[in-house]
């Protein structure tokens, strides 16, 4: 699967949840965003399932937050609260 | 219709809910400049002088009271891993309550006004004993590992204890009558006041806040489990240890070391951040850290120098340190960091998955405009100090620099809740026009 790599370590929130939301904005079907970050951000969570992005995460050995974060296929184009 | 979106913004109360207490509280801290302009060095005559305790209480209630009510309703969904019911509701009966309480009540102090005394007392009865009752049961949900939780729900008692007390001396004013200990429970209220609700509750919210926005290391864990219960029940010696000045001091002595391993935490966690960038609100921690720690030398030498802990500019020092320096610092210093983050967040969850850019934290912001008013702060701070000790040369200083510090203030928060306002009102426009 397609990478990009994100390194939102040691960034002051919320800019790590900006960049985040920024680059999966153009993310393609099939592709996906290698998140890494210092917490686990859990601000993000809801607004990822909401715009139609499916996420996994893992603790690696340095304490580091690593994040999959790929688009569902069918993902909402609207708001999928309003239906 | 604005109906909210997002599954986020379920989570979180309407930005309405916390907005109108943050842009209420500078307000207060003004109207305390404009009284110090007015009644000029007089002012500080006495500590017992009524129109320094409707100052003072316009600060405590009005400014720090008030803000950290509107971020407690914000972050009890957070810290409590459930949401408030009825958030709007709560909001606009206590925020309508303790302003209305708080007019009335420095009003009545300043003006000598016992019926305006007497409706303030139920107002800030009721604002103030429900908030606290309110955030000790929403917290009974809490993991109970959050030590902020268990902070917040220690600060809440020593709330209810400070209001209390607070109730039965301002009956004292309202009708006239005087208590044998009115000293001792003045005291009592005061210490409760600014170290039990104020201190732990700074000291609880910094567990979070300090490693999450400044990017320092954790607090250690031995100091996050065992802290604020240690305060919280030195607090409560203090009571039956009014008799005995022994076990006063003891007690004292133990609240000093306690504070001061706290403000000495921080300050050692702030120098090992990860990214030595200048920062506004590290800033003001770093002032109200240091303001802390002089509050308690300033203690220590009183208990050297007996003769001069008498002294009327010892208490206000004390005083002025702990409400301007330590409390309004750190206060002043994270509503630049909720604010923006606030009306950020709320924007970002309605725009969708589509919608039109929504301003960054710093294009809401800059950091140009807080740090300026930072600087303002921190002369003021100093110059109501320097007044302390000679009233005829500084007050109309302090009082000046005071008042321009939280006008500035308050056109900043003022600003971005502007902004709110405009980008959610295009974003309507966007949806409605989109479907």
């Amino acid at each position: 699967m397609p990478e990009r790599i994100l390194d939102a370590r040691w960034l002051e929130p919320p800019e790590p949840m900006e960049l985040t939301l920024a680059a999966i904005e153009d993310l393609e079907p099939g592709e996906r965003l290698r998140l890494l970050i210092h917490r686990t951000p859990h601000m993000l969570f809801p607004i990822l399932k909401e715009w139609g992005f499916g996420y996994q995460t893992h603790t690696l050995d340095d304490g580091t937050f690593e994040i999959f974060i790929w688009r569902k296929e069918q993902a909402a184009a609207g708001d999928p609260g309003s239906s | 219709m604005s109906k909210p979106a997002s599954l986020s913004l379920d989570q979180a109360p309407p930005i309405g809910v916390p907005l109108r207490f943050f842009l209420t509280a500078p307000l207060f801290a003004l109207t305390a400049a404009l009284l110090l302009l007015w009644q000029g060095p007089d002012l500080f005559g006495s500590r017992w002088n009524p129109a320094l305790l409707g100052f003072t209480h316009l600060l405590t209630l009005g400014f720090i009271g008030l803000t950290m009510l509107g971020a407690i309703l914000q972050m009890l969904p957070v810290v409590a891993s459930a949401p408030v019911r009825r958030p709007v509701l709560i909001a606009t009966v206590v925020h309508a309550l303790g302003t209305g309480g708080i007019i009335l009540l420095s009003y009545g102090l300043i003006f000598t006004a016992p019926l305006a005394l007497q409706i303030a007392l139920p107002a800030l009865g009721t604002a103030f004993l429900l908030f606290s009752v309110l955030i000790v049961i929403t917290l009974r949900r809490a993991p109970p590992k959050n030590m902020t939780a268990r902070a917040m729900r220690l600060a809440a008692l020593m709330l209810a204890a400070t209001v209390l007390l607070g109730l039965i001396l301002l009956s004292n004013h309202a009708f006239g009558w005087w208590l044998h200990t009115r000293e001792m429970l003045t005291n009592l209220h005061l210490t409760w006041g600014l170290l039990g609700w104020v201190g732990i509750l700074v000291v609880g919210v910094a567990y979070q806040v300090v490693p999450m926005f400044q990017l320092t290391p954790a607090y250690p864990a031995k100091l996050t489990r065992w802290l604020t219960a240690l305060l919280f029940i030195l607090l409560l010696g203090l009571a039956p240890a009014s008799h005995c000045p022994a076990l006063r001091i003891a007690l004292n002595a133990m609240l000093a070391a306690g504070f001061a391993s706290f403000s000495l935490a921080t300050l050692w966690l702030q120098s090992q951040r990860r990214r030595k960038l200048p920062d506004v609100t590290l800033n003001f921690w770093r002032g109200g850290m240091i303001s802390l720690l002089s509050a308690i030398s300033l203690w220590l030498v009183a208990q050297l120098i007996p003769a001069w802990g008498l002294t009327q500019s010892y208490g206000l020092l004390l005083g002025t340190l702990m409400i301007v320096g330590f409390a309004m610092s750190v206060i002043n210093g994270m509503l630049y960091k909720i604010a923006p983050f606030l009306v950020w967040f709320h924007l970002q969850s309605r725009r969708g998955a589509h919608g039109p850019k929504v301003p960054n934290v710093r294009e809401l912001l800059p950091e140009s405009r807080t740090r300026r008013q930072m600087w303002l702060h921190f002369f003021a701070l100093g110059a109501l100090l320097a007044a302390v000790l000679s009233p005829s040369t500084f007050t109309y200083p302090a009082a000046l620099l005071f008042g321009a510090s939280n006008l500035w203030l308050w056109a900043n928060l003022v600003s971005v809740s502007r902004t709110y306002r405009k980008v959610n009102a295009l974003l309507g426009q966007t949806t409605a026009s989109a479907g």
